[in-house]
């Protein structure tokens, strides 16, 4: 479940840089034309395989409750860190984003 | 016509969240402690130790006990030690002992003797008060499911009230005072909004039997037990015949169920006419087996001959529907890290509804910043809002510090731990009327900060579980306590310290913030 939650956190991370405005403070450049629109897809795109995983390995019970919890406890913890520990946070992201499938990978 | 509505929504969001708001934070704060229900117990009743002991041979030593002592008893109950719950539990009627003719007792998982431990309600305090309000029955129910109503009400008038909900999605400006406030508001509120939606919808679900039972009562009247039965099985007992009947050892009954359900952990177990040939025993499946709250899913045998004669019918899409709500609410199946998510969102709750009551009345003392005095009503508000959240962590520090300071003998122990609380709580009032606001908001967080801060200190002074000990033997749950209770205490230390910086440099903030705010409201006209 770990490697899910990695996988929602990045895709959430995502989804918050594909906004003009927080790309600018968080990467201190205006996004290149069209990155916002690709940032915004593969946080979507993160997101749904993050959920089809947890379905398919808890079921569907355990995985949508389990997906929800770490989805709601990684933005939270994006969102409240951020203005604090910026760089921090953007560097977690990238290493969730690559951690994240090996962590799924490996458990099979 | 759009923004008369939102207005609408804006003012009825204020001032339900004030009117409810004090009561909804004791009861989401109370709810949050309760998911560590079986651990706070755990720490508060140290002489109950763990074993790692098989499921029959606790069943087979709590049997062995009540046969011994309540052989003439009508009905037992036995409760099986699990991962959150150390001793074997028993209880059984009798007319002439123990409070409303029920004695219980717990046993030692590995030699199936009596445990004494002290006298204390421990987690199931703050549980039942979560939705009892130490209110007789039902008002307490009646009430908190009202302000579940509230809660729910509250959540969808801010979600329309909140202007920016996606803009402002990954939105927050710490140090900027109101600004700040109002964005933790919004993001914790709706970041953790399905947990919000859960939990208050829930409560409603879960009570509805008791504010919407027009259609309960229109077919069974006033026999509500007769209904529950009807719902989820395993009946009232027949009659005892008044024939002796030796009854069938409980670990053969307990391995027909595992082979009727492999795998199964077992929740509580009912033996009704025990000794008697028409004993009935019943195996109900434990809550933490599935996310729906199952309470169908029994097993009842003829206790003289072993037979198994009913089991739990599979429930309609109405009713579990019904048991998923209220399986999600009390979060039964969840293990170690999704249980600390669950208290998370709970202090989110929490957090919502008290930085709610903090910035209603911040808005309105600064009007009145340059008046000689606060007008009275505001004053209300303010020392309501003091109690009713730093109070109530005083008395919830209170009500540990009694369990390991008052003696094990004395008389209604438990009923002096919940008086410590109650009586804690009232001080803290009279605190709060005697001082200034901020004043009282410091002190009162200070002295909660060093209350929860010296928690384990006291624990390894008084007990022998102290973290040292806890660590090495590998009690989690007991280690788990002292550490929450030193971070909660430095929490409260950092509050404590940003309101009783010195007068000067809280001033000057407090116009930096008059302008920003000034600022603002001409911003948005």
């Amino acid at each position: 479940m770990f490697g899910i939650a990695l996988i929602a956190f990045a895709g959430f991370a995502a989804l918050c840089l594909a906004m003009p405005k927080h790309f600018e403070t968080l990467l201190g450049r205006t996004p290149g034309p069209g990155q916002p629109q690709l940032l915004r897809v593969t946080g979507w795109l993160m997101l749904l395989v993050s959920l089809a995983l947890a379905v398919q390995s808890r079921g569907w019970a355990h995985g949508l409750v389990e997906w929800t919890a770490v989805v709601m406890a990684g933005v939270t913890l994006w969102v409240f860190a951020l203005p604090y520990l910026p760089r921090l946070l953007v560097g977690m992201a990238a290493v969730s984003a690559l951690l994240g499938p090996l962590l799924v990978l490996s458990a099979g | 016509m759009k923004e008369g509505f939102r207005q609408a929504m804006a003012w009825l969001h204020t001032w339900t969240g004030l009117l409810f708001g004090w009561l909804l934070f004791a009861i989401f704060l109370t709810g949050t402690l309760s998911y560590f229900k079986e651990e706070i117990t755990h720490w508060m009743q140290p002489e109950i130790s763990r074993h790692a002991a098989s499921p029959q041979a606790a069943l087979e030593a709590a049997q062995r006990y009540l046969q011994r002592q309540a052989p003439a008893s009508q009905s037992w109950f036995i409760r099986l030690p699990n991962e959150r719950e150390a001793g074997v539990k028993v209880g059984y009627r009798d007319a002439n002992g123990g409070p409303r003719g029920f004695v219980t007792q717990t046993l030692d998982a590995k030699t199936g003797e009596p445990v004494t431990a002290r006298d204390s309600r421990g987690g199931e305090f703050f549980y039942r008060f979560h939705f009892q309000l130490q209110m007789p029955y039902p008002y307490g129910r009646w009430l908190s499911t009202f302000c579940a109503l509230i809660m729910l009400l509250g959540l969808v008038t801010g979600i329309i009230t909140h202007k920016k909900l996606f803009k402002e999605f990954f939105t927050f400006r710490p140090g900027k005072g109101q600004r700040s406030w109002l964005d933790g508001h919004n993001a914790i509120g709706v970041l953790v909004l399905p947990f919000h939606l859960m939990i208050s919808y829930s409560s409603l679900v879960l009570f509805m039997y008791l504010v919407m039972p027009a259609g309960l009562m229109a077919h069974y009247g006033d026999d509500t037990s007769k209904y529950f039965n009807d719902l989820f099985g395993g009946g009232e007992a027949p009659k005892a015949a008044q024939v002796a009947a030796p009854l069938a050892p409980l670990p053969g009954l307990y391995a027909q169920v595992q082979a009727l359900q492999p795998g199964a952990r077992v929740g509580n177990i009912r033996v009704e006419n025990p000794g008697d040939s028409n004993a009935r025993v019943t195996f109900t499946q434990s809550a933490a087996d599935h996310v729906a709250y199952r309470r169908s899913a029994n097993w009842t045998f003829d206790g003289a001959t072993g037979a198994l004669l009913e089991q739990g019918k599979p429930e309609s899409g109405a009713m579990l529907t019904a048991f998923s709500f209220a399986g999600l609410h009390m979060g039964n199946f969840a293990g170690p890290w999704l249980r600390w998510l669950y208290f998370c969102f709970g202090l989110a709750g929490t957090a919502v509804i008290g930085t709610g009551l903090v910035m209603w009345l911040d808005k309105r003392q600064l009007k009145h910043a340059k008046a000689p005095r606060v007008p009275r009503e505001l004053r209300l508000v303010e020392v309501l809002n003091i109690v009713s959240m730093s109070g109530l962590l005083l008395a919830v520090a209170s009500f540990f510090w009694a369990n390991r300071l008052l003696p094990v003998a004395l008389e209604a122990r438990a009923d002096w731990e919940v008086n410590a609380f109650f009586i804690t709580w009232g001080l803290a009032l009279a605190h709060a009327i005697a001082r200034s606001g901020r004043r009282a908001w410091g002190e009162q967080l200070a002295l909660g900060a060093l209350a929860f801060m010296l928690l384990p200190l006291l624990n390894a002074l008084t007990t022998a579980h102290g973290l040292d000990h806890a660590i090495i033997d590998g009690d989690w749950s007991m280690a788990g306590f002292d550490l929450t209770a030193l971070g909660c205490g430095v929490f409260l230390a950092w509050l404590a310290s940003k309101k009783l910086r010195p007068a000067v440099a809280s001033a000057k903030l407090s116009r930096s913030r008059a302008s920003q705010v000034g600022h603002e409201t001409a911003q948005a006209r």
